[in-house]
């Protein structure tokens, strides 16, 4: 077994800053990958989970060292090489895939170029990279390689960019590749097809992989092992099946537990974790997690774990004092959460919010000399909101999700179609018509960071708020913090600027300000997508508890349909600018109508190790393809897995533009739509 | 407010933002550069300002003897009519801040107006972009001569000039700005909460295109006290015997060997003020980097 370790880290510690005030970012992190194995490293940000591969890799960014511990690939130790050595190795036996594929290629050289560039850095000559490039494009499934092997990387999609940097990741045949990320940039069905490809590459090649991520599916489908990290330690160690099956760290149940499920029960509240990630400049004394922790004892606060063998489970380790010493980790005190409540909910009977084949086109702006086309964002979407009712609205990024949200408050203007807001035609959005809108529908943004003016405190961010609802300035302050108590923050908070707020506070006082004018519509645009994952679960409950005190209509954006499914009494689904599918979220979810839907949910990685799940789901091939230039028929036609791709004689999609239809309420736009249901049925068994 | 009041209320609309920007700023003279070039500006200022009191005797008090060396009663000696050189440099530096110190915000001002008009109409933000580029086009001397020639030379048309020719940077720093803002989300969610325009404007847009326009007002300042000096060389400034730091150095020049200090007084008077501006110019950008960053 011992020489079958490819890459060993032992006690790793990593600093930053000056040598008389250290900033410790890496704790004695140990990990072996064996050979052919893929390694998960999982963690949230700042838990050290990228400063480890950039430490193994000898890419430590400026004013970082390593002040301990060792690395050693194949037997031969990393730690002080010369420059000059570690160039030789990069590439050669071990290689890196970036999280950004945009970034990670350069847009002035051909793809090609880039490829026997890393080719003969290890002295290939020149007409051999050639032919090796060919190869390794054909093996990372480009299609046509021969021709596209000299288009530059503005000519790929990011998936196919993607693959162009795993490829030159694989070029030198190198042992071991750390991968940074490497969908995390990625729309699901492209997250599907890149961990796919890195599934067979696995199958193929036999190399090693360290998957390095923060999407707990993402490794429950990819990785043989997995490293939970938290707060620049290693806090649990093992299989995937066992950590996944029995976690023995407290964290890692949390983090687990706290996760929207896109199949079984729908819980009505997730149990999510208190507080915030670490900064890893103001680590908490003892255990990192223990402020978080619902086990946390005495000793928790004082004496930082080690990592070992937890005595019923020898086969993982967890950093965990209490589990340890009761020989595994002890059931969660407070068992919470009953099974959905949602069920019970009622709504009103008038929608509050109608969208009539609403269309936003973004093309035909006029140029100098010319007029462009019209290019539809947004082409023919309508849509219902009823008074306390979530609807959720999905889709891959450039659907037009956000587009169609936004032409509602008014900041894109229409093209076609109407929009009522409680039953007064708002299209034209004049003064009056504006005033009503905005006092009826407000929106929650999706980038905490930027949604807040950094120069104006929470009292003042609030205020303004008020001050369009019309209150008076004596009576702004009491309601500043009713608000704050509202969304769970301290209301002593008001007098701060944003930057003292960690994301999930900051999207907080987001949710608070569009609260302030009382609106009975609360648009949210990818509310938690920004968010780390423990912290998500906090935000979605607040949305639901407001939403539920408030009697709010959710219109509710996202791309991921686990949190979706949590919180949406019905969902209509995107692509290329109009709605496939749309329908009570249960029915959608256990039987969908629409090919894409049914591609959609079996693309989304789950959080549960399922060996053979792979290689059942039903990837989409090829990339959305361009809006300016939408397919005749059905948009969808060109991926589908029902379509004329794989039955050709079904020419009636490739003709024919299928309207939204269906019995009562659950309707999708597709010529086959009995067949979508029996697709998931495939990918579930 | 009373001092017990322990909730202190605060309308949005009455004090925008500032206090974190200026905090901002203000810690730009904590650091080493910052309090040099500050200390430096705040000295000559002051020099400037109190010269009639420092020096009861005028620009124009005269000694028995001209072309004295350098001493410790006239540190840069004395003219062709044995007036003190260094008491006419600092009444000199009373021009030079007063031109700079007048213009450069108007100009920032104007410049800001100018630059976020795109805002209230399209066209017009495109019609001040095409005066900026017009102005830009002009040699500055040029720039100079014309106005001299329009309004007769003197302190208002200097002024003038240091306005004009600065006005493009602020400008087109403050559309750049606002360029970048109006797409921001909070920009957005004061729109979409209805926010007036105007306060979206003033409240939101504006502190944040603040920190670049800072930084280019006092390098502007080095280019106006430039400006002056060259103008005045020239004899379409200042004109003598008003002393400047230009006609101090247009008169110098010819007695250049009788009295090297005649050129070199003003001369360190230049280096003396664009090294303060420079200094305060390079702290505040680092401040404003340093905010960004956390």
């Amino acid at each position: 077994m011992a020489d079958d370790i490819l890459l060993s880290v032992r006690d790793l510690s990593v600093e930053f800053g000056s040598a008389q005030q250290p900033l410790r970012v890496l704790h004695d992190v140990s990990f072996d990958v064996a050979r052919g194995r893929i390694l998960g490293i999982v963690g949230e940000s700042g838990s050290g989970k990228s400063m480890t591969a950039k430490s193994v890799m000898g890419m430590l960014p400026e004013g970082g060292r390593v002040t301990g511990g060792d690395i050693s690939l194949a037997g031969r130790s990393l730690v002080g090489l010369p420059e000059r050595e570690l160039r030789r190795l990069r590439g050669h036996d071990l290689a890196m895939v970036f999280q950004d594929p945009q970034a990670a290629l350069n847009p002035v050289k051909t793809v090609g170029w880039q490829i026997e560039e890393a080719l003969t850095v290890h002295g290939m000559s020149a007409r051999d990279a050639r032919a090796r490039a060919l190869e390794l494009l054909r093996q990372v499934g480009i299609p046509d390689p021969e021709s596209r092997i000299d288009e530059y990387p503005h000519q790929f999609s990011g998936g196919m960019r993607q693959r162009v940097v795993i490829a030159i990741a694989l070029a030198n045949s190198a042992p071991l590749i750390i991968a940074d990320e490497p969908t995390t940039a990625l729309d699901v069905t492209i997250q599907a097809q890149v961990l796919r490809l890195l599934v067979e590459l696995r199958a193929r090649l036999g190399v090693t992989v360290i998957m390095i991520t923060h999407d707990m599916g993402v490794v429950a489908e990819l990785c043989d092992d997995v490293i939970v990290m938290y707060g620049g330690r290693v806090v649990e160690r093992g299989a995937v099946a066992d950590i996944f099956d029995a976690p023995q760290h407290p964290y890692t149940r949390a983090l687990l537990r706290s996760m929207p499920q896109i199949g079984g029960d729908r819980l009505s509240r997730l149990p999510a974790i208190p507080g915030a990630t670490p900064d890893l400049s103001h680590l908490p004394p003892g255990c990192a997690f223990h402020p978080r922790c619902a086990l946390a004892e005495e000793v928790c606060r004082r004496t930082v774990p080690a990592l070992s063998p937890i005595p019923e489970r020898p086969q993982s380790e967890a950093a965990c004092h209490v589990a340890q010493r009761e020989g595994r980790l002890p059931p969660e005190p407070a068992e919470r959460g009953e099974v959905d409540a949602a069920a019970g909910r009622s709504f009103g009977r008038a929608p509050i919010l109608q969208l009539e084949d609403l269309r936003v086109d973004f093309g035909s702006r006029r140029r100098l000399l010319r007029r462009e086309p019209p290019f539809y964002a947004v082409d023919g979407v309508s849509l219902e909101v009823f008074p306390g009712e979530t609807v959720g609205l999905v889709g891959e990024s450039g659907c037009g999700k956000t587009t169609v949200s936004r032409a509602v408050v008014g900041v894109n203007p229409l093209s076609g179609g109407r929009i009522l807001v409680d039953g007064r035609d708002v299209t034209a959005f004049d003064d009056a018509a504006a005033a009503h809108v905005r006092k009826t529908v407000q929106y929650v943004f999706q980038d905490p960071y930027a949604s807040l003016n950094p120069r104006l405190t929470i009292r003042q961010i609030l205020s303004e708020a008020l001050e369009q609802r019309g209150l008076p300035a004596a009576e702004r302050e009491a309601e500043c913090q009713r608000l704050m108590e509202m969304v769970g923050l301290d209301r002593g908070y008001l007098g701060r600027y944003p930057r003292a707020f960690s994301g999930g506070q900051r999207q907080r006082i987001g949710i608070a300000r569009a609260l302030a004018v009382e609106p009975r519509v609360l648009i949210c645009d990818e509310p938690v997508s920004a968010l780390d994952v423990s912290i998500q679960a906090q935000v979605i409950n607040i949305l639901a508890d407001l939403r539920d005190r408030l009697g709010l209509a959710l219109l509710f954006i996202a791309h991921d349909l686990a949190v979706v499914r949590h919180l949406s009494d019905r969902v209509a689904v995107m692509y290329l600018g109009r709605i496939v599918e749309e329908g009570p979220a249960e029915e959608i979810y256990a039987r969908p109508r629409h090919p894409y839907t049914a591609a959609l949910m079996s693309s989304t990685p789950r959080p549960r190790p399922d060996p053979g799940a792979m290689g059942r789901k039903t990837v989409l091939g090829g990339d959305p393809p361009d809006p300016r230039n939408p397919p005749s028929g059905c948009r969808f036609r060109t991926r589908c897995p029902i379509g004329p791709l794989v039955h050709p004689e079904r020419r009636i999609c490739i003709e024919t533009d299928p309207a939204l239809a269906g019995d009562g309420r659950h309707r999708a736009a597709c010529h086959f739509s009995g067949e979508a249901a029996r697709l998931a049925e495939e990918t579930k068994t | 407010m009373s001092a017990n009041d322990t909730h202190p209320h605060h309308p949005a609309g009455r004090r925008p933002r500032i206090s974190a920007g200026t905090a901002r700023y203000l810690g730009a003279f904590r650091t080493p550069r910052g309090m040099i070039g500050g200390g430096l500006l705040l000295v000559m200022l002051l020099a400037a300002l109190l010269a009639p009191v420092i020096f009861p005797g005028g620009v124009d008090m005269q000694t028995r003897e001209n072309f004295q060396p350098p001493s410790l009663i006239h540190p840069f000696g004395t003219d062709e009519y044995g007036r003190d050189i260094f008491v006419r440099c600092i009444y000199a530096l009373r021009i030079s801040l007063s031109l700079v110190l007048v213009a450069v915000p108007l100009a920032m001002a104007l410049g800001i107006l100018m630059g976020l008009s795109g805002a209230v109409s399209r066209r017009l933000g495109e019609v001040c972009q095409r005066i900026f580029d017009i102005i830009l086009g002009f040699p500055s001397l040029v720039l100079g001569i014309c106005i001299v020639v329009a309004i007769g030379a003197g302190w208002l048309a200097l002024a003038i000039t240091i306005l004009v020719f600065s006005l493009p940077q602020f400008g087109r720093l403050a559309r750049g700005a606002l360029l970048t803002e109006q797409t921001r989300e909070y920009v957005l969610a004061a729109q979409v909460l209805g926010v007036p325009k105007r306060k979206v404007m003033t409240r939101h847009i504006l502190p944040n295109t603040l920190d670049p326009l800072l930084v280019q007002a006092s390098l502007s300042m080095i280019a106006g006290i430039f400006a002056e000096a060259a103008l005045s060389i020239v004899g379409l400034g200042i004109q003598p015997p008003t002393p400047s730091l230009g006609t101090l150095l247009n008169v110098g020049i010819r007695y250049v060997y009788a009295q090297p200090m005649y050129t070199a007084g003003p001369i360190i008077m230049l280096l003396l003020l664009a090294l303060a501006f420079n200094l305060i110019a390079d702290a505040l950008n680092a401040a404003v980097l340093n905010a960004k960053r956390t």
